[in-house]
């Protein structure tokens, strides 16, 4: 309980200017292009952690979400309007359609199962992508997009698109920090811990869970779709459900279960996966070591190692 | 339309051998093993080096390649999946999943990534109904049908058969009467790793060995395991052989739609009756 004081007393916006700050300031090393990359890698690890993190339950298809809002944006932008805007709530609204389509079949899972329905779906949903309905997304070539400018926004310069995306993280993130520490919230984190008990205490349980279900596709294709802004094309590989192991060790290394965790897991992953990925050429083999590490030695990641050590100073926190 | 049948009971009979341990590793210890696919893996690539080695003695190389996978998938067990009792079902699909990873790039570094056609290790044909098929996917069928019974045979009849099966149903009821349940998961986990090189093995000449063969037969495999039940040999069974011919008669209208159409079959079981893991 004392946990969740700290959480209601300090309040997100120091976070948020931390995140801000620290992004701001690692730009001249990572560059623009790079930076607004990582943040919409933040957002996709916000959206996942609330699955995973929160409410408990682990999905190995999360890429699904992703590329649906990747694919939303661009067919948007092709068929309808280029203005960007729009296709972003397009990009959104189609992720939340697939949550709420696909809600009350997986949501009703738990556990492996949850993962494996996941999985399956997401392979279903990289089979039209790439095969069945390759007209029009363009199948393994991928196909490009293009956005308008809206009034003085030009999203093709990359300043005005860093500034956006870094709006979009911590708007994202102080959404899901109002969220989790609400009543709601709680309750979602209650489903994670004994979710008979909360259904006992005459809560309607699955209601809640699609709920969190549809906010955290949504989130992820939001993600999929700021990529769109950014790289311009969509290829499968976004939809691709062997990426899925990026997520999870992202939001696993970061903590699991805490907002900063994940931004501070998306950006840790980032970097190996940018940098340290061209020093180490068994990429895969290193991923799995440290996912093994993460596993069984460092279940708490660098958020809960971080807060263990500000804990175990004496009370100056009071 | 022979030749589709054929296929399918091919298939069936490999995603049974494959299929067989993951349910048992999953009935009893509550454990998603993405590992397996690497054992699979492991199985074709050995096969393929070790056919040179025996002179192209396709039993010889195939008795060694499964006393080498003994050791290996004995240490995957010591070191990972037994650190993994009692904890949370996700850590064991990540850690799991964390070998397969690692194992994947161990073969890329050591056999390339390349994928290397093997060719059919008997060459002869038989014609059935006029439909001239190779002998060698014939025996494959036979060999899951005697597999079957031997299993069969292995679960009712001997001891370690039946305090499997008695884990299965009740683990806890079973650990009270005194009997060190984890060491029989031992076993059941080396016996089904052993069977997934045997599908490996035996596919590898069908289709080509390369570094990814393991994932998608995985996730197939899974489909297996959840439609025909946890842990239910007979149902492990009939869904690898329903589901292999599922994949062919998709495969015969429409190829790039098979292994979807299995992954629909097994959303829709989900669907109707979720496992309570």
């Amino acid at each position: 309980m004392s946990e969740n004081r700290t959480i209601r007393t300090r309040g997100p916006l120091l976070d948020l200017a931390v995140i801000a700050a620290g992004f701001v300031l690692v730009l001249p090393v990572l560059g623009l292009n790079r930076a607004t990359d990582f943040m919409i890698f933040c957002i996709y690890v916000l959206g996942f952690d609330l699955l995973y993190g929160y409410m408990g339950r682990l999905s190995f298809g999360h890429m699904l979400y992703l590329g649906t809002g990747a694919y939303a944006v661009t067919l948007f932008a092709e068929h309808v309007s280029q203005n960007p805007f729009l296709a972003l709530a397009a990009g959104i609204a189609a992720g939340a359609l697939i949550g709420a389509i696909l809600g009350p079949v997986i949501v009703r899972a738990t556990g492996a199962c949850f993962a494996l329905i996941n999985l399956a779906f997401n392979q279903i949903g990289y089979f039209f992508v790439l095969v069945a309905f390759s007209k029009y997304t363009g199948g393994e070539d991928g196909m490009s997009a293009y956005f308008s400018k809206v009034g003085p926004i030009d999203f093709g310069k990359k300043t005005v698109l860093f500034g956006f995306v870094l709006f979009c993280l911590l708007l994202t993130y102080y959404l899901l920090k109002k969220f989790t520490s609400s009543p709601y919230g709680v309750l979602v984190r209650s489903i994670k811990e004994n979710e008979t008990r909360v259904k006992f205490l005459g809560y309607d349980t699955f209601r809640y869970k699609w709920i969190t279900f549809i906010l955290s596709t949504s989130i992820a294709a939001f993600a999929g779709a700021l990529s769109m802004l950014n790289y311009g094309y969509a290829t499968p590989s976004f939809i691709d459900p062997t990426r899925n192991v990026e997520v999870i060790f992202a939001a696993l290394i970061g903590g699991p279960g805490s907002l900063s965790g994940a931004v501070i897991g998306g950006a840790i992953y980032m970097v190996i996966s940018n940098y340290l990925a061209s020093y180490i050429p068994r990429w895969e083999l290193f991923l799995g070591l440290a996912l093994l590490i993460v596993v069984f030695r460092f279940r708490t990641g660098v958020w809960g190692f971080i807060n263990d050590r500000m804990k175990r100073r004496p009370a100056t926190y009071g | 339309m022979i030749s589709t049948i054929a296929y399918g009971l091919t298939i069936g009979a490999i995603l049974y051998i494959i299929s067989i341990g993951l349910s048992l590793t999953f009935g009893t210890m509550r454990i998603v093993n993405f590992a397996h696919g690497l054992i699979y893996t492991v199985g074709a690539y050995l096969l393929m080096t070790l056919l040179p080695v025996a002179r192209e003695n396709f039993l010889i190389a195939a008795v060694m390649t499964i006393a080498a996978v003994v050791p290996l998938s004995y240490l995957i067990e010591r070191f990972v999946i037994r650190k993994l009792y009692g904890v949370s079902i996700d850590y064991a699909i990540i850690a799991t999943y964390a070998v397969l990873l690692i194992g994947v790039d161990l073969i890329k570094w050591i056999w390339g990534a390349s994928p290397v056609p093997l060719t059919d290790p008997l060459g002869s044909y038989v014609t059935v109904f006029s439909v001239t098929l190779p002998l060698y996917r014939l025996l494959i069928i036979a060999l899951s049908l005697a597999l079957y019974a031997a299993l069969w045979l292995f679960f009712k009849k001997t001891m370690v058969g039946k305090i499997v099966v008695a884990a299965l149903e009740d683990k806890d009821a079973v650990r009270s009467l005194g009997i060190s349940v984890d060491r029989y998961f031992s076993y059941v986990f080396v016996l089904g790793s052993c069977l997934a090189a045997l599908g490996g093995l035996l596919y590898a000449p069908i289709t080509s060995v390369h570094p990814y063969m393991g994932f998608m037969i995985l996730l197939i495999s899974f489909a297996v395991v959840i439609v025909g039940g946890l842990g239910n040999l007979r149902g492990t069974f009939i869904a690898a052989f329903a589901l292999g011919m599922v994949m062919a008669i998709t495969g015969r209208f429409w190829g790039p739609a098979a292994e979807t159409m299995v992954f629909a079959v097994m959303a829709v079981v989900l669907i109707i009756k979720p496992i309570e893991v």
